[in-house]
């Protein structure tokens, strides 16, 4: 012994020292004896000796001897790494009658004789870190092992067959299990498997027995289409948030009888058969799924939908039709508008500039597919199916217009039980709808019958009645009105001449075409004066009565022009001349009849305030021209004047509303449509008469209009790049323009658009995309008797309890576009394993049919291993699984096709039980085995024989040569990969991982399902890859071990927890905000800080922050770390 | 040659299971660099640092986890923070804040301990020994 060292108050402690061989991985390094001599230098060191193996019995037994022989009153083993036998020598301590903390130990394997290359260097090393360790443990104080409870509830992450595993080992010992899984099955990815090797046993058959188990076994809670979210706690005390997605059929009511899958109308790519087959958007992935219940796919609210200012719900029409279920698609359309084959025809259709196919081929025609819809309808019910509502109310409500907004607030109020009565001053009602738009666009038998839908719910109508005051009608007991009067009022141009006969405004001069009175203007030349639709409608009108010339004029350019484009392209092509960037600046008369109007050129000047461009004339530009007519349709603007005393205008003459209720001035009265927006399109219009209807609902029964908001949509819009990207999309082309030809259409007022034939409608109905996936056709829902779909189900939040955390989340294929020279997603042919095992599997996409994309049946096939695998470029690793998998794939393939069976491999790796026998079977059954990595696969034919063939290139190393070998099929045996959120699970465990993105286990030999997270346990393909045998067994260990850890019921807690000295505590709250568990709290009587061991766990934070030194550490004290350092530094 | 004397203060969770991966695989890193093994990033009190270099270092390395990946939630941000007030304490006393060094090395980085310790041990080793205020030579 050197120096001696003296604690204050507790003597001259003795210490003994043991330096490890550890076999030569210390000794071939450091020279051993050496560091004894050095270490019996040391203060206080009595005794000092090495072992070969200090971790085995005789080794021990020296120590335990020493302590009780020698009085040691601490112990220094210099051997491997603490995190491996830090325990075990703790215990030999205490084993030999000295608390267990009076220990320490030093790292010279790991630190040391591994990393060091020098011997001598090594040497010195080691003995500074003896040295350190020696002064360290001269200040170590005996502690007590704290102990926690362990809740005995296992919380298992992953529904495969290794958590399947787990929970009912788990179980079936009494213990509660929650499993989760986030599919909407339990099964993972062997319930995709066909046959198992080498046995050949069918997976299913010795898989869903035990899924069924896990459904049925009192003691698990599964959880299926759930993401565990959050996890907070400790060993023994974890606390998991775990959000179930909503499934949208409620599983308590499901019996899995699949009538809702079989209406469903939606197709989609079936994942779990590798999107070879489809499915339906509600959905069971396979027939024995647990739990068998279905679940609705819905991703959000497609763009046709979303976009649709009515809240029609466009997709769910298409949908409907294209399952050729045209009543339930018109219906459905009923359900937001009674207008449906008004919108078929004249609606501008803001759904399909929406529509993702649009960036495609071009928009899915809705329009067109909601006339078809109609039409057809129409044909069978020429009146409505049903009459007025069962409950009355006697409240009445005054509608006043009939034009799309007060028609749909009257149908809505009506189905309400409302007693509505319309008021209109024309003759007919249809308001702008009969008035406005020529017959070519909309047939009045059309709107007639649209209408109809209105009044057989019993509302009342009274034509030919203007209202002038509101009073009036609150004296006539109506309790709220709204006022829907559009725009029927057309500005004035102010310009000379414009009161001659034959200047007419536009709105004249359509409604009384659309009355009949079709004005003979053959052979004359007319003048149409502005840009909007209605300009537009009058020219065509004109052109139709015969008119030989029909120019219009407008002020500003074509880009400026407010008509629709479809319009404008349709006026052209009949003949009309529109001549932008031209104004009237005056009309010259003969006998007070129009004669000549003198015109001048415009030039686009600086934006006014509406943003367009202001026209400016161009001086010197004026000429005349002869003409017999001009029509004015330079604004539209609704005559509010008669109420301009009772409500608030705005200065253009709309009425003032709150625009989320529709609420006027009036608390009574509220108004939508045009004459609040002023000049718009009918499906705004629609769409305020909906929101109206709610609001005067809520008015009328006294509830407060404000307390919600008046939304259609059920779900944000889906993004259309993920609709692009998510999954096969099949080429369709769009559906050409179908018009009367012009010369057929320009001498009457037919109908320009012709009606689509059913074929075309159904092919068109399958260009849909199905954007949101579920349309909310709400076929199902009218279908399932057990009453279990639930279209508005939320995301639900469990919160879990578990001592014990199980992690079984798999793996995910490689994905093989990575190598573009193997052709997979170019050449058809080219499949990945897995695809292969849905194509031989008996309940697969062909029911077990080995047909390829192109329709053919292979007569050759290679089978190409290690994808992704064994490469530098992609995973260093071997997926140990591919060369067992690739064997079964080419017995399977063989056995249903005949084909001739080429595998590419590298080298065989088929250890296991029954695995080379199996191999050998193989080359016994005709299996042809090149030895040598694929180059690559192509189409490139160079002789006869290859043509229409995939050519796979290879060296064969066993032969010297590069073959070409034509095959119909390629199988890519891809690598195994960690899950693409692996890193997410890792950090929200606080696990590992290894390079690769594997979860890290506590040891590779003796802790392979442990953890460095005290209480998780992984199993399976989630710790690297591995066949099903090796999982089961993982899966089994972890149970075991989660079990011992529950039965004892309690973990010791290393007892390095902060204390707080309160006599150098200053009371500043430092610690208090730095500590994450909130372990310290302020004493305000003692003006102190103190902290609990119980929630303490140990990070020595505060120890850090403490400004006033007060805290310290227990194993981790100042002092201890400070001689430590010491040591450390002592070169020798 | 100047041979440095380098402290390495290594969290238990990510940075000290780093060391020993690049042990088991064998890494040789420069046997300068001598590792004390703390619970957390977090508990590396000032007092340590400023201990370290009086008692003789040259260089200290602190190491924890990547961030995010912290055991006991933040501590690791805590360490980073400090670091930044550390850095100012050093050159207080005429030391070059380069050498105290703070590294997030996860537990599969057995590789990131051997290029850190290399690195550093080489980057000291131009720095030289290390020269106290008032001129006084600890050692070297
Ligand atoms: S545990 Fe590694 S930095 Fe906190």
């Amino acid at each position: 012994m050197g120096e001696i060292i003296e604690l204050k108050g507790k003597g001259v402690p003795k210490v003994g020292v043991y330096i490890c061989h550890c076999g030569f991985n210390i000794a071939s390094k450091v020279r051993v004896d050496e560091v004894v001599d050095f270490a019996a230098t040391l203060p206080n060191v009595v005794v000092a000796r090495s072992n070969k193996y200090t971790c085995s019995d005789p080794g021990q037994e020296v120590i335990r001897k020493d302590i009780k022989e020698m009085g040691l009153d601490r112990v220094v083993v210099a051997s491997c790494t603490p995190l491996l036998h830090e325990h075990t020598f703790r215990k030999t301590v205490e084993t030999g009658g000295l608390n267990p903390f009076l220990f320490h130990m030093v790292n010279i394997r790991e630190d040391v004789s591994w990393v060091t290359d020098d011997g001598d260097r090594a040497t010195e090393k080691a003995k500074a870190l003896v040295a350190a360790g020696v002064r360290r443990v001269l200040y170590q104080k005996p502690l007590e092992k704290r102990r926690a409870a362990i809740k005995s509830d296992v919380l298992i992450i992953g529904g495969g067959i290794g958590g399947i595993t787990a929970a009912l080992d788990i179980a079936d010992s009494g213990k509660k299990v929650t499993l989760v899984e986030r599919e909407p099955t339990i099964g993972g990815v062997m319930a995709k498997f066909d046959k198992t090797f080498p046995t050949l046993d069918c997976a299913a058959c010795i898989l869903t027995p035990k899924m069924t188990a896990v459904a049925s076994h009192p003691n698990i809670k599964l959880l299926t289409f759930s993401e565990v979210k959050d996890v907070s706690g400790y060993i023994g005390d974890f606390r998991a948030s775990i959000v179930k997605k909503p499934r949208r059929v409620i599983e308590s009511k499901c019996t899995g009888c699949g009538e809702c899958a079989n209406v469903c109308p939606v197709y989609m790519p079936n994942a779990f058969d590798e999107n070879l087959g489809m499915r339906k958007a509600t959905y069971k992935p396979f027939a024995q799924a647990v739990p068998n219940v279905h679940t609705i796919e819905k991703t959000g609210t497609s763009p046709c939908t979303y976009t649709c200012p009515a809240g029609i719900n466009a997709h769910g029409y298409v949908a409907l039709a294209s399952a050729g279920k045209y009543d339930e698609a018109f219906n459905l359309i009923l359900e937001s508008t009674p207008l449906v084959a008004t919108l078929g025809r004249a609606c501008y259709a803001p759904c399909e500039e929406e529509c993702t196919r649009g960036e495609l081929e071009g928009t899915v025609r809705i329009r067109r597919l909601k006339r078809f819809i109609a039409d057809r309808y129409y044909e069978n019910h020429p009146e409505p199916e049903y009459g007025p509502p069962d409950k009355e109310l006697d409240k009445k409500v005054a509608i006043v217009g009939s034009g799309p907004a007060g028609l749909t607030a009257a149908y809505f109020l009506r189905k309400m039980g409302y007693q509505v009565t319309i008021f209109e001053k024309e003759p007919r009602p249809g308001g702008m709808l009969r008035v406005g738009i020529p017959e070519y666009r909309l047939p009045n038998d059309v709107l007639d019958r649209d209408i109809k839908n209105v009044l057989a719910l019993g509302v009342g109508i009274q034509t030919y009645t203007e209202v002038k005051s509101l009073d009036d009608l609150r004296k006539k007991g109506f309790d709220a009105i709204f006022l829907a009067t559009g725009t029927h009022g057309v500005r004035k141009m102010d310009i000379e001449g414009e009161n001659l006969s034959g200047v007419v405004n536009c709105m004249e001069f359509l409604t009384s075409i659309n009355y009949g009175k079709k004005t003979d203007l053959t052979g004359k030349t007319i003048l149409v004066v502005g840009g909007g639709n209605a300009a537009l409608d009058s020219a065509r009108a004109a052109l139709r009565l015969g008119a030989r010339k029909v120019t219009i004029q407008y002020r500003r350019s074509r880009a400026e022009m407010p008509a629709f484009p479809e319009e404008i392209d349709a006026a052209e092509k009949e003949g009309i001349t529109i001549s932008y960037l031209t104004t009237p600046v005056k009309f010259e008369g003969e006998g007070g009849k129009l004669k000549y109007v003198q015109s001048v050129q415009m030039q686009l000047g600086e934006p006014d305030d509406t943003g367009r461009r202001k026209p400016i004339p161009i001086p010197g530009s004026e000429s005349i021209a002869n003409i017999d007519m001009a029509i004015i349709a330079i604004g539209l603007m609704p005559t509010t004047s008669p109420w301009a005393e009772q409500l608030n205008l705005n200065r253009d003459g709309t009425i003032q509303v709150d625009p989320e209720t529709l609420q006027t001035s009036l608390p009574h009265v509220f108004a939508g449509g045009d004459v609040v927006l002023g000049p718009s399109i009918i499906v705004n219009a629609i769409g305020q008469g909906r929101r109206a209807a709610h609001y005067i609902d809520k008015y009328l029964k006294g509830e407060d209009l404000k307390a919600t908001t008046f939304v259609f949509r059920s779900a944000d819009m889906v993004s259309k790049h993920d609709v692009l990207t998510r999954s096969i999309i099949t080429h369709a082309m769009s559906l050409p323009k179908k018009e009367l030809p012009v010369d057929e259409r320009i001498t009457n007022f037919k109908e320009v658009e012709i009606a689509l034939t059913e074929e075309e409608a159904l092919k068109d109905t399958k260009r849909c995309l199905n954007c949101s996936v579920c349309s909310d056709c709400h076929l199902c829902k009218t279908i399932c008797s057990a009453e279990a779909i639930d279209y508005g189900m939320k995301e639900e939040v469990i919160d879990v309890e578990a001592g014990v955390i199980i992690v079984t989340t798999g793996f995910k294929p490689f994905d093989p576009k990575r190598i573009s020279a193997y052709g997979y997603g170019r050449f058809p042919n080219v499949y990945t394993s897995l695809e292969v095992e849905r194509l031989v599997n008996s309940s697969g996409p062909t029911q077990g049919e080995v047909i390829l994309r192109d329709g053919r049946k292979p007569e050759r096939i290679g089978i190409i291993h290690c994808v992704g695998s064994r490469d530098k470029e992609y995973n260093q690793y071997c997926s140990k699984v591919c060369c067992m998998y690739s064997l079964k794939l080419a017995h399977l393939l063989k056995e249903r096709t005949g084909a001739d069976i080429y595998n590419f491999y590298i080298d065989m790796r088929t250890p296991g039980k029954g695995y080379e026998e199996f191999y050998h079977k193989l080359l016994e059954e005709g299996v042809h085995f090149v030895r040598g990595r694929v180059g690559e696969v192509t189409d490139w034919a160079v002789t006869a024989k290859e043509e229409g063939k995939l050519i796979i290139r290879v060296e064969d190393t066993l032969l010297g040569m590069v073959r070409r070998i034509p095959v119909d099929m390629v199988v890519l045996s891809v690598a195994l990969e960690p899950q693409k959120d692996a890193d997410d699970v890792r950090r929200l465990l606080n696990l590992s991982c290894s390079s690769e993105g594997f979860f890290l286990e506590r040891h590779p030999k003796l802790a392979p399902v442990a953890t460095f997270t005290d209480g998780i346990y992984i199993a399976g393909a989630c710790q690297g890859p591995k066949d099903i045998p090796e999982t089961v067994a993982q899966a089994s260990a972890a149970a075991a071990q989660a079990l011992s850890l529950v039965d004892r019921g309690y973990v010791e807690l290393e007892p390095n927890t902060a204390y707080i000295n309160s006599e150098l505590c200053s009371g500043c709250h430092v610690c208090i905000a730095i500590c994450p568990y909130g372990a310290i709290t302020y004493n305000s009587e003692k003006k102190v800080a103190e902290s609990n061991e119980v929630l303490c766990k140990g990070c020595g934070s505060c120890v850090a922050a403490c400004p006033s030194g007060a805290i310290d550490q227990h194993l981790f004290e100042n002092e201890q770390i400070i001689n430590e350092l010491e040591g450390v530094l002592s070169y020798v | 040659m100047f041979e440095p004397k380098i402290v390495a203060f290594f969290c238990n969770w990510c940075t000290y299971t780093a060391a020993d991966l690049a042990g088991v695989s064998r890494m040789k890193y420069s046997p300068n660099v001598r590792i004390i093994r703390v619970m957390c990033s977090g508990r590396i009190d000032p007092e340590l640092i400023v201990k370290a270099f009086e008692k003789g270092a040259d260089g200290v390395i602190i190491g924890g986890c990547h961030p995010g990946d912290c055991h006991y939630q933040n501590g690791n941000h805590k360490t980073l923070r400090r670091y930044k007030l550390l850095k100012g304490l050093v050159e207080q006393f005429d030391i070059e804040w380069e050498r105290l060094r703070l590294e997030w090395i996860s537990a599969s980085e057995g590789e990131k301990v051997q290029r850190v310790s290399n690195e550093f041990t080489e980057q000291i080793r131009v720095l030289g020994p290390i020269q106290m205020k008032g001129g006084r030579v600890v050692h070297g």
